[in-house]
């Protein structure tokens, strides 16, 4: 594989010392006073369970059963990956994506209580800050004091968004650095994954997708050079091509879609515009065009089409399909705004949500046609995010998206569980009620030859008044029956953001 | 960029030097894996460093976890070091296809930059007449 020296740097790029932000040069003996006010919080709202450090020798219990059976045929381990690390010596970060990785295991067996382990992803920027006491690095989002520089973005990768399963290993994900191998059975951290010649350190983000034969598609970002690293990986877990894709628009991308020819990204206007720190400075709000989307040829990387939407943002993309003469149905959790990454992700390190920052992203089925129209349909009914599709149908014609749902105004999560017709809009739904905050469900077949949608939801949810979190499965398809079995940790985890489901 | 290092020190040259080189500078570097060479550039002024060249490059082989990189004859005044370890001893600061070092480099005071190189202010260090230590880590 060619290196390629004239781009300089994706993270590293972009010269200039710190930018020293006003506000946050505190003393050592002067208190935090974001530490200070998630405290005070923390005294009242339960909610701050979600945003609270969890034990750095990590967490293992046996779950409580509240009700039902784990259905014949539901045996796996569910891995999800989360923020769990906010704080050390008295000072907090400022924005919630900044925590450190802790991944969990919940393994479900018919005839055995489930179990539950979590253990934080031994990264170099974990290892050393433990052996420090403090915070040493500037993260996504934050500048603690007294930080060291950095070699590369792998110096300050907190492994916290994702997990996947490559050819039996587990993979913590982030979105700035490498991919975290780990032991899927004991949770031991094996080091950061270099594909190949030129691919160490590389940025891999946190939503791969996985073809029907087992392909694995994954992109990383350098939004400072308008520039993505595509990456294609066989089902054995080898690289079979990785190369730079030029002139991505630095909208910052979390997500992105497949069909069986294209990969579709929607390019938020969120957008980098010189490089600060911390990190997340660097980018600010420009509708002066609309949204962007690219299709690359998954056949011939030169190759795109593009479409243009109203401004917008977006974290999570639901799925995609292509017709025959190229027109190509994508959804995703579309919002007017980017409050909830610049806002609200960074009132929950306050411990306070605040209404203007509420996230009021909507599912959106979006239509983008070969002469270069693109429609799109807002399902107004109600908030939602972290969408998800039966896994079998990735890049297909299907019917239907799972995700978690809330109504405008409700600022503290996710209260409710929604099947939805992608077509008709029409959704099927479980209200836990303002008491729980549902976290991303899984889609989980009941069997290799089950028609679409017949099989169970796993998801895992905090419960404020019992101060603990929970895991409940339904029936993928009678959302509204609630769910056919729950359970209960003895303790709350902070709130994660995906996961994967494994088989056993 | 950290990438002109390697073009500033092929660029180096040791002509110029100015009459009044009353100084010596010896710089060690520890935490090396004994392999390849280290190269480093020496920078006299700010200006320089953001994108000029060197007034001097070294390029040394490394056969133990140390080495020692002299500057025999300098002005007095005030210099900055970026250096590289050339592990593969091809004479390049190897990159990722984004251009992130994928070799082990270092600035100076052990300075560190945040998104890019180190800053002249963190990295600046004063030679004074007569000879001069400069003593380096790289992690």
């Amino acid at each position: 594989m060619e290196m390629n020296r004239r781009h300089m740097l994706s993270l590293l790029a972009a010269g200039g010392s710190a930018v020293a932000l006003p506000g946050l040069a505190f003393g050592d003996t002067s208190v935090d006073p974001v530490f200070a006010a998630f405290e005070a919080a923390s005294r009242d709202d339960p909610w701050t369970l979600g945003f609270t450090d969890a034990p750095a020798e990590g967490l293992q219990a046996t779950a409580r059963r509240l009700h039902g059976r784990i259905p014949a045929g539901l045996s796996g381990v569910l891995h999800r990956n989360g923020p769990a690390r906010f704080s050390r010596n008295d000072w907090r970060y400022r924005h919630w994506f900044d925590g450190d990785g802790m991944v969990h295991a919940w393994r479900l067996d018919r005839g055995s209580d489930v179990t539950h382990t979590a253990r934080f992803v031994q990264t170099r920027k974990w290892q050393a800050e433990q052996a420090a006491g403090r915070f040493l690095y500037p993260a996504f989002g934050s500048q603690p004091p007294n930080g060291r520089g950095l070699h590369g973005p792998d110096d300050i990768n907190a492994a916290n968004t994702s997990v996947m399963m490559v050819n039996g290993e587990l993979m913590a994900l982030w979105e700035g650095g490498s991919a975290w191998r780990m032991d899927p059975d004991t949770l031991d951290s094996r080091g950061p994954r270099n594909w190949g010649e030129g691919l160490g350190g590389l940025p891999f983000s946190a939503h791969p997708k996985v073809d029907p034969d087992g392909t694995i598609w994954n992109f990383g970002q350098a939004a400072s050079h308008d520039m993505l690293v595509m990456y294609r990986i066989g089902v054995d877990g080898q690289l079979r091509q990785a190369d730079i894709i030029h002139d991505i628009p630095g909208g910052m991308i979390h997500d992105f879609a497949v069909t069986d020819r294209s990969l579709v990204f929607l390019v938020g206007n969120l957008a980098f515009r010189r490089m600060q720190m911390p990190f997340l400075d660097s980018f600010g709000w420009d509708d002066s065009r609309g949204m962007r989307v690219i299709a690359i040829d998954k056949g011939d990387w030169s190759r795109r089409r593009t479409w243009e939407l109203p401004p917008g943002f977006l974290f999570h993309v639901g799925g995609a399909w292509e017709d025959p003469d190229g027109t190509i149905h994508v959804d995703a959790a579309l919002s007017d705004t980017a409050e909830v990454a610049t806002g609200h992700a960074r009132d929950v390190m306050l411990g306070t949500p605040r209404l203007e920052h509420q996230s009021l992203s909507r599912m959106r089925q979006i239509t983008l046609y070969p002469d270069g129209r693109a429609e799109q349909a807002v399902f107004t009914d109600l908030c939602a995010e972290f969408p998800q599709v039966d896994p079998r149908y990735t890049g297909l014609a299907r019917r239907f998206t799972w995700h978690v749902g809330w109504p405008d105004g409700h600022l503290r999560g996710a209260t409710q569980l929604v099947q939805r017709d992608v077509i008709s809009g029409q959704t099927r739904r479980y209200d836990f009620g303002a008491d729980i905050v549902v976290e991303e469900p899984l889609f989980v077949p009941s069997s290799e030859r089950s028609e679409e949608g017949e099989g169970w939801l796993v998801h895992t949810a905090l419960n404020k008044a019992a101060r603990a979190t929970e895991l409940h499965v339904f029936d993928a398809q009678r959302l509204e029956d609630g769910p056919v079995t729950s359970w209960r940790l003895p303790y709350a985890c902070p709130l994660g953001f995906h996961g994967c489901w494994r088989d056993i | 960029m950290i990438a002109s290092m390697m073009t500033a020190i092929l660029l180096a040259t040791s002509a110029g030097l100015a009459s009044d080189s009353d100084a010596r500078l010896t710089v060690t570097i520890e935490g090396l894996a004994p392999q390849g060479a280290v190269m480093m550039a020496l920078y006299a002024d700010e200006a320089n460093w953001n994108g000029g060249e060197a007034i001097e490059g070294r390029r040394v082989e490394v056969s133990g976890s140390t080495v020692s990189v002299e500057f025999a004859s300098l002005p007095s005044g005030t210099y900055a070091i970026r250096y590289f370890h050339d592990v593969d001893g091809d004479g390049e600061l190897d990159t990722n296809l984004m251009g992130i070092p994928s070799e082990p480099f270092g600035f100076s005071n052990n300075a560190r930059g945040n998104f890019g190189p180190a800053s002249w202010a963190d990295s600046a260090f004063s030679v004074a007449p007569g000879g001069n230590a400069h003593a380096l880590h790289l992690d």
